[in-house]
């Protein structure tokens, strides 16, 4: 039987974007709602995703106004830092039991200004995936180059651009086990870092080959056909660009005008630029590079 | 006697002649005279860009003004033995007129040099950067010793003001008022930066002057440190220009040996000290809120202004950041004074201005020129027109924030104030030229594809709008325009214009716009026709080979990457359009005096006549 009154609560598990339409949704129709969150916010993985399938709605725009609602709606109560441990009972008569994890932050008198989490002395080390499966082992003599160039720049006032730079000349890339040290040596959390090292297009978060080939694309060179001859490299070394040859030796690059335009096309190969490159001279100058 | 008089040879370093091999110049040069036994009489010096790359590598012999172009290792013995000993120059490596055919010898008769009026390039290709002394001979930090102990500091931003000296960087700001609001805004210590972070491909002209004269830059901004009252600097360097950075370790560390630079310049009392930083590889970071972000470690993202970097730059302190050129014109005013300075250029754009001339035109490099010269004067005069006979169609000014101005407009006077009434804008003084062979749709679509990838993604009207602009011309480029899209990309371009954080989405569409201002025909024909009229279009384009003219060399036919030619030996090449990649192959290497290879657009290809028509009949 349906009844037209309404009576009793409900509890929504989790407060992501489904967890508080649900709430919402409940709590305009008049049931008292309950929901719990594990981290210390609602709100879950949408603030991450850029937009949303199938309307390329931005992500933030959906979210936001449901986390308002949800935060002032006067027939929803939040308990956000808190598990579900045991329910019993059966439907219409649930009991839950819910732990509460120590917040250590008066939740009524917080504006959420984030003072707090600049001062603490405690880093967060982030979630790093695969740390010893992908990296390649590192000698000794590469730790202590690291710790050479970290002294180098230790006393800067903003070290982690040239530290970064050194470190990406030194190895080619940014093997990940040494940012991961570095994060802890100059005490930058390394998302920062790696929102630094991917803003870049200097750096390389993958290893490169021997040989680092950057074709300019530059204007000048663009009017006088440097789609042709990274074409040619491409078909040449057989990989696109951003890839390296199996054989470790070269890797592909686009590069915004190296500032040789009088000279349009111009490649650089590690630091040699070369001038006036015409497509048929692509293998010529490969050749030159080959260890066979 | 020449063999006696001292000489110097100055062998070219800049970044287009050291892709020559201008190194191994030197050395053959520096061990000939050696053996020669000038040792005594003959100094061979290295120097930055002389400005006329497409001739490199460059040698030029001092005092007398000789150049040679084009030279090789294998040349220095020749030059060392003909012309420094026995005072016979080598006539083989002059310049040569390309229309007369005529040797010129010294430099400042050729015309690339003549019509130019060199000031901030004037040590450019004279001077060996690398040593202080040379700078000091040739007048250096006169100024900075007049502005330090005969000025204050008022006078010295007086001075500027009234010189008229706008910023180089391309949006062409009072350069004394900007100095002036440093000065004024609270906050201790305050900081100069010089942006060598020139990110605008096609440009290269602060690169040049970087390498070739840095000690320039220097006593520039050690003036406008004093003026302003900062006591740090920073110049902030391109990842890609390695070799300037190499130049300004050395000049920054002798200008500190000779007292130049550190806590008590001239014994003045006034004290400050240069660091350089380098950038990584980021377009955005040449603006100027970027580039504090990137000096102070972050992500070198803009962020709305008010404050500006006057007020609150590097840590919040008052910051006056400058562009290369800009730094390097001040010490000729604080010289020469305001009044010369100000007789140079137009009313309201004073002064010279490099331009890095490239694409198709026969002279490439940095030349400068009064403000005010005319893009023809620039072209023809200097640049010595197109090469191969074509004809000019467009120039492209201020890089990927600027625009197209067709040829018929090359006459209008060079100001800041007439490029931005023409759609684009001075910019930092790229200046790429343009054939009957470039597609303005391609290269429109050329730039967007640049910004979309240079946008650091903060703000949706630059992320999204440049996005779905290079779609569109994506889609026209490719035959699947529609009617509408010129009407949608203005009008998205001029949302974009409106809504974007920074100058960098605030100009994005300005080459798109301008192409569709002034060559809207073109798009039309992309549109509608489904033909590209410079014939550069891939998707639009097919190869074909005339039956009539086809000689049967099988050139083409063993060229052909996707073996996609058909025919033999005394028979008629055929292309199979299906197979076609449009590569292009076939059209280059076709022998000119055949010239069977055409390019088709906007029209059927013609049906390959049959096999039994295609044989080639030759005389025996």
């Amino acid at each position: 039987m349906v009844s037209e009154r309404k009576v009793g609560s409900v509890l929504v598990v989790g407060g992501g974007i489904a967890g508080m339409q649900s709430a919402i949704d409940l709590a305009e129709s008049g049931f008292k709602v309950y929901i719990v969150e594990k981290s210390p916010s609602i709100g879950g993985h949408m603030a991450q995703l850029d937009k949303t399938f199938p309307t390329n709605d931005c992500a933030m725009c959906t979210l936001a106004p449901r986390m308002v609602d949800v935060g002032r709606h006067i027939n929803i109560e939040r308990l956000t830092y808190s598990e579900v441990v045991a329910a019993h009972g059966e439907p219409g008569r649930f009991e839950v039991t819910i732990r509460k994890k120590a917040r250590s932050v008066d939740p009524e008198k917080c504006t959420g200004c984030g003072e707090c989490t600049l001062h603490c002395p405690v880093r967060y080390e982030a979630y790093y995936p695969s740390l010893d499966v992908v990296e390649p082992e590192l000698m000794h003599e590469d730790w202590e180059k690291v710790n050479t160039i970290l002294n180098r720049y230790l006393h800067r006032r903003a070290p982690l651009i040239p530290v970064l730079q050194a470190i990406n000349a030194e190895f080619n890339y940014l093997p990940e086990n040494i940012l991961y040290y570095v994060s802890r040596r100059l005490d930058i959390p390394l998302a920062h870092i790696l929102r630094v090292a991917t803003f870049y297009a200097l750096f390389s978060l993958k290893p490169r080959g021997k040989h680092v080939i950057s074709v300019c694309q530059g204007t000048s060179c663009f009017v006088r056909g440097a789609d042709r001859v990274l074409e040619r490299f491409q078909e040449v070394l057989g990989i696109g660009v951003g890839e390296v040859t199996q054989d470790k030796e070269f890797s592909l690059e686009v590069v915004r005008c190296l500032g040789c335009c009088a000279l349009a096309p111009a490649i650089k190969v590690g630091e040699q630029v070369y001038a006036g490159v015409q497509s048929k001279g692509v293998e010529e100058i490969l050749k030159g590079y080959t260890s066979r | 006697m020449i063999a006696n008089d001292p000489h110097t040879i100055f062998v070219c370093q800049g970044t287009g002649c050291v892709s020559l091999r201008s190194s191994a110049i030197q050395k053959a040069l520096e061990q000939e005279v050696e053996t020669a036994g000038l040792a005594g009489s003959v100094q061979v010096k290295l120097c930055g860009c002389h400005g006329f790359c497409e001739q490199g590598p460059l040698v030029a012999i001092e005092p007398e003004g000789f150049l040679y172009t084009h030279v090789k290792a294998e040349d220095a013995p020749q030059i060392v033995r003909e012309h420094l000993r026995d005072g016979r120059p080598v006539e083989r490596l002059f310049y040569r007129d390309p229309l007369t055919r005529s040797a010129v010898p010294y430099y400042h008769d050729i015309p690339f040099y003549k019509k130019q009026m060199r000031l901030i390039m004037r040590n450019c290709g004279h001077i060996d950067p690398e040593r202080i002394d040379d700078y000091i001979d040739a007048g250096g930090y006169e100024a900075l010793r007049k502005a330090l102990l005969e000025m204050t500091r008022d006078e010295v931003i007086e001075e500027v003001s009234r010189s008229g000296l706008r910023g180089r960087g391309g949006a062409g700001f009072p350069t004394g008022r900007k100095w002036a609001a440093c000065r004024r805004a609270p906050g201790e210590p305050k900081y100069v930066i010089c942006n060598a972070d020139e990110g605008d491909p096609g440009a290269y002209m602060d690169r040049s002057i970087l390498e070739a004269d840095p000690h320039s830059i220097i006593e520039g901004m050690v003036i406008g440190a004093y003026a302003i009252g900062a006591s740090y600097g920073f110049i902030f360097v391109r990842a890609e220009y390695p070799l300037a950075v190499d130049r300004l370790r050395i000049a920054l560390r002798q200008a500190e040996e000779r007292g130049f630079l550190g806590d008590n310049i001239l014994n003045s009392g006034f004290g400050f000290s240069i660091d350089i930083d380098r950038g990584s590889g980021a377009f955005v970071s040449g603006e100027a809120t970027a580039l504090v972000a990137s000096i102070e470690g972050w992500s070198g993202e803009p962020r709305p202004r008010p404050p500006r970097t006057a007020e609150a730059g590097v840590w919040g302190k008052p910051t006056n950041i400058n562009n290369v050129k800009t730094w390097a014109k001040v010490p000729l005013i604080i010289e020469r004074g305001a009044e010369w300075f100000a007789s140079i250029g137009t009313e309201h754009s004073k002064g010279t201005m490099v331009f890095s001339l490239s694409g198709k035109v026969r002279n490439t490099g940095p030349v400068e020129v009064p403000m005010g010269t005319s893009l023809r004067s620039l072209i023809f005069d200097i640049g010595g027109g197109i090469p191969g006979g074509k004809a000019l169609k467009a120039v492209q000014t201020g890089g990927p924030s600027g625009g197209c101005i067709p040829a018929e407009l090359a006459d209008v006077p060079v100001d800041y104030e007439r490029l931005t009434e023409l759609g684009s804008i001075m910019g930092s003084g790229g200046l790429v030229v343009m054939d009957e062979d470039t597609c303005m749709v391609d290269v429109a679509k050329y730039f967007l594809s640049f910004t979309m990838q240079e946008s650091c993604g903060k703000c949706v009207p630059c992320r999204e709008g440049i996005r779905r602009m290079h779609e569109i011309l994506v889609d026209i480029t490719e035959g699947r325009g529609q009617e509408g899209d010129i009407e949608l990309l203005e009008q998205m371009g001029e949302t974009i214009i409106d809504a974007s954080l920074c100058g960098l989405g605030g100009s994005a569409p300005n080459p798109v716009l301008t192409t569709i201002r002034y060559f809207a025909d073109e798009y039309r024909a992309h549109i509608l026709e489904k033909r590209c009229p410079a014939l550069a279009c891939k998707s639009l384009v097919s190869y074909y080979i005339e039956p009539s003219k086809c000689q049967a060399c099988q050139i083409c036919l063993r060229s052909c990457p996707v073996k996609a030619i058909g025919g033999g030996k005394d028979q008629v090449h055929v292309i199979d359009q299906a197979a076609c990649t449009r590569c292009g192959t076939c059209f280059e290497v076709c022998p000119p005096r055949f010239g069977a290879v055409t390019r088709l657009s906007g029209m059927p290809v013609p049906v390959a006549p049959p096999l039994e028509e295609r044989l080639v009949a030759r005389a025996r």
